[in-house]
């Protein structure tokens, strides 16, 4: 389970969430939903260790996040997939898979994992010695996504995953993400596609300005009149 | 005759890229630009010197042993002088790594001069004077050892780079550390190991110097201007082309020595490097343009 | 404003004592020789300064242009030209060395002007070292009458002038627009500040400094062997001196040279040739734990003096 407890994080001098607090339970997915600049990226980046909170706490299973380097996270079994996916551009498909088992753990288990991911994104297969620079977005996002799982991850983060993507991909996209939430990965969407992600979602967070404005059941907020209303025009 | 000239400047070209490997790969991989780069190779060329000197150790085999003490200082390096800097934003930290390495070329060579004097040391094994023929081009023994040796050391690093998980986590760090910390990657971790390669690399270029010409503690400077001649014309940050770039090198200054003359040797290779910051500031061989 | 009184005020007393000096007493023939190196390296570690401190731009080769300055002089010198035309070619001289190394690479970024000032100096190391290899000599009526008095005077004069330089630079648009520069060069490029303009403009002062430095040296020493001029020495002095001064500052050249002069005078009967070490490391620590240098550890001490109970604010 994860636990975010009050955090204010600043980039420099400048302050971008205000006394944030989040949870995900375990097998859950989770959307955090906002327009654009909402702070939905920075509460992401701060989870995963590349920003660090000025105050208030982060703990998964019990565990302080917020006190550990951005590479430890792995090893916990917390996994990123960053907006604008970061691939490695001049590493080929395979290799950036390969990267993705980079801690010890995923890498005895490695040539079993790259299989399963070659059965969920059979394209990546084809590709599998082509630049990750080369590929089409779409590729790139499922490889991206492919790259995470090969850490055998217990949470899985995706931020911004249908960022420049066609309706009919990301909605192929929603029934991959189901399927690995069944297989057990607890699962934090990050998206300003709000429809599609409460769609997919057990539970939601609402963000603006920093600050999380609205919270609950996904079908609840799905219907609230403050969404209609601050996001109509957003679908 | 041409053909002699030839010749010579793709030996004196493997030395080149032998010589730039080391640098190309911290820059390449951490960006820290090692101004003390070349009083590493001295270093490396006295503990080759010195193990023939004392012990008879062919210079050759001398390598791994040399490799060996300077990759722990490599490391060293990297624990009190890098690692300070990796916080602050990349402009500074090269700013401040060249800075410190130029402060610590001065300590290093000084410290070197008294403990070794400036006296010249070269390294001189039984076949030192030995030649090959091969179609009226003469070729010193040696010459092709180092040639030898720069392939060897150019093959296994690549071998390093693409087939070990720690040199792809090594290229994932160069396209994109933040994203390599997300797979878990210790960068600081990789930084370290990278900076220990990388001086030890230059202890090899070391003892191909003591061979083929000698070596001083303040003859380092001279040493690292080849390097940084290789490093533009490859491209800042290209690991790769090093050795094509240092035979390239080698040829153009072996064939300006017979036009020109020698005693403006050095200022082919500033040439070189004015023109290719006017008109293809990003290297030879990198297809970005990582320049302005 | 009061502080900057007081500051000019001071400043000139103290060049005005500087200036009287020589016609008040004699000074040893070695004391003199010490204040006019004295003032070559502040002129050189202003020069620097500009480039490095206030531009953020890293000049490794600064002795390229120092030993452009002395040979030039001592040619133009030598074959009967006036001094101060022959210091005013060394100057331009260094200024066209400037122009062949700086508009390559101040055009990218910091790190290919490093690497390409280095790579002029000690390439022109080597081969002016090979074109003259031995000590150029001036005309015997040079030597005739030879007193340090003028010497002390020209250079003091330029370590004043360059000093004042510095200062107005700094104070003005330009100086603005260099800080920023400094800071974060692509954020001030996207600002539309054009930098390269301002970087050629700061390296063209810097560079005719530096060859200014040159003309006294030669003026001082009279007999040269030119390729020593180009040796790293010349660079690492000076950059010594106004880092561990403090960069980015005018009077943190100054302190650093008088610093390194000094004491280089104390250590060397102790340390011998040691004494280089101790510099770099000192130097080394300087950039690492406090890049202010003096002026930044004066700063300090003010301000922790200020906290205590019993101090008043200035």
């Amino acid at each position: 389970m994860l636990e975010i407890s009050k955090i204010d994080v600043y980039y420099g001098d400048l302050q971008a969430l205000w006394d944030v607090s989040l949870t995900i339970e375990d097998g859950e997915i989770v959307a955090l939903v906002g327009s654009n600049g909402a702070g939905k990226s920075t509460t992401v980046k701060t989870i995963s260790g590349l920003l660090k909170p000025r105050s208030g706490s982060i703990s998964y299973n019990g565990i302080r996040l917020d006190k550990l380097p951005a590479h430890k996270m792995v090893e916990l079994g917390i996994c990123m997939v960053p907006e604008g996916r970061r691939l490695f551009p001049e590493m080929s498909v395979l290799e950036n898979l390969e990267v993705g088992a980079f801690v010890s753990q995923a890498r005895k288990a490695k040539d079993e994992t790259i299989s399963r991911v070659y059965h969920i994104f059979p394209v990546l297969k084809d590709r599998a010695s082509q630049a990750a620079g080369t590929l089409s977005g779409g590729e790139q996002q499922m490889l991206a996504i492919g790259r995470a799982l090969m850490s055998q991850p217990k949470l899985l983060l995706l931020d911004e995953m249908s960022l420049g993507l066609a309706p009919l991909l990301v909605r192929s996209l929603s029934q991959v993400i189901r399927q690995i939430n069944k297989s057990g990965v607890t699962l934090l969407l990050v998206e300003q596609n709000v429809h599609m992600t409460l769609e997919l979602a057990d539970r939601g967070y609402i963000m603006e300005n920093g600050r999380i404005v609205d919270q609950g059941d996904a079908g609840v907020l799905l219907g609230s009149e403050q969404v209609k209303h601050a996001y109509l025009g957003i679908m | 005759m041409i053909a002699q000239v030839i010749a010579y400047g793709i030996v004196v070209g493997a030395l080149y890229g032998l010589v730039a490997i080391g640098l190309a790969l911290l820059f390449g991989v951490a960006r820290y630009l090692n101004i003390t780069h070349g009083s590493f190779m001295m270093m490396g060329g006295y503990v080759s010197f010195w193990l023939f000197t004392l012990w008879h150790v062919d210079p050759f085999a001398s390598v791994p042993l040399v490799m060996l003490v300077m990759f722990l200082i490599g490391l060293i390096l990297y624990k009190t002088l890098f690692s300070p800097l990796s916080k602050l934003p990349e402009g500074l930290k090269i700013n401040n790594s060249m800075l410190i390495t130029f402060g610590l070329l001065w300590v290093l060579d000084n410290a070197g001069i008294l403990l070794w004097t400036s006296d010249m040391r070269r390294v001189t094994p039984s076949y030192f004077g030995a030649m090959f023929e091969i179609f009226d081009v003469r070729l010193p023994f040696i010459g092709l050892g180092v040639i030898g040796l720069a392939l060897l050391v150019v093959f296994a690093l690549h071998l390093l780079l693409t087939k070990t998980y720690f040199g792809k986590s090594v290229r994932a760090t160069t396209q994109d550390w933040e994203a390599a910390k997300l797979m878990g990657i210790n960068i600081d971790r990789t930084y370290l190991v990278t900076c220990g390669i990388g001086v030890a690399l230059a202890g090899v270029a070391g003892t191909a110097i003591a061979l083929m010409y000698s070596i001083t503690p303040g003859g380092g400077l001279e040493w690292l201007l080849i390097a940084l001649i290789v490093l533009v014309l490859a491209g800042l940050g290209n690991i790769k082309g090093i050795l094509i770039a240092g035979v390239m090198l080698g040829l153009v200054e072996a064939v300006s020595v017979y036009v020109v003359g020698a005693p403006y040797r050095a200022a082919v290779g500033l040439a070189i490097i004015v023109l290719v910051l006017m008109f293809r500031p990003q290297g030879l061989f990198t297809r970005r343009t990582r320049g302005a | 404003m009061a502080g900057n009184w007081k500051r000019f005020l001071a400043s000139g007393i103290i060049v005005a004592f500087l200036v009287l000096l020589p016609l008040l007493t004699e000074i040893r023939t070695d004391t003199m020789s010490l204040l006019i190196m004295l003032c070559i390296y502040v002129i050189l570690a202003q020069s620097w300064n500009l480039m490095g401190g206030y531009a953020g731009q890293i000049n490794l080769g600064l002795a390229a242009f120092f030993g452009c300055g002395v040979l030039t002089t001592r040619l133009i010198w030598g074959v009967g030209a006036p001094f101060y035309l022959a210091i005013l070619a060394g100057s331009i001289a260094a200024v066209i060395l400037a122009a062949i190394i700086g508009i390559p690479s101040l055009r990218l970024r910091g790190v290919y002007f490093a690497i390409g000032t280095l790579a002029l100096a000690e390439a022109l190391r080597i081969v002016v070292g090979n074109v003259f290899p031995s000590t150029l000599y001036p005309s015997p009526d040079h030597f005739v009458g030879f007193s340090l008095v003028p010497r002390y005077y020209v250079g003091l004069a330029l370590a004043v002038v360059t000093t004042a330089v510095v200062h107005i630079v700094a104070n003005s648009r330009l100086g603005l627009a260099l800080l920023a520069i400094r800071d974060d060069e692509e954020a001030a490029k996207v600002t539309g500040v054009n930098i390269f303009k301002y970087k050629v403009i700061v390296f063209i002062i810097s560079s005719f400094m530096a060859g200014l430095a040159g003309g006294v040296f030669t003026y001082y020493r009279l007999s040269i062997m030119p390729y020593e001029q180009f040796t790293a020495l010349w660079t690492f002095g000076p950059v010594m001196a106004a880092a561990i001064g403090g960069a980015g500052t005018i009077i943190g050249p100054i302190a650093g040279c008088i610093f390194l002069v000094i004491v280089e005078d104390w250590f060397a009967l102790a340390l011998g040739e040691a004494h280089y070490i101790v510099f770099g490391i000192i130097f080394i620590l300087v950039i690492l734990f406090l890049p202010g240098g003096m002026v930044e550890a004066v700063d300090r001490v003010r301000k922790f003096l200020v906290r205590l109970p019993s101090s008043k604010a200035d």
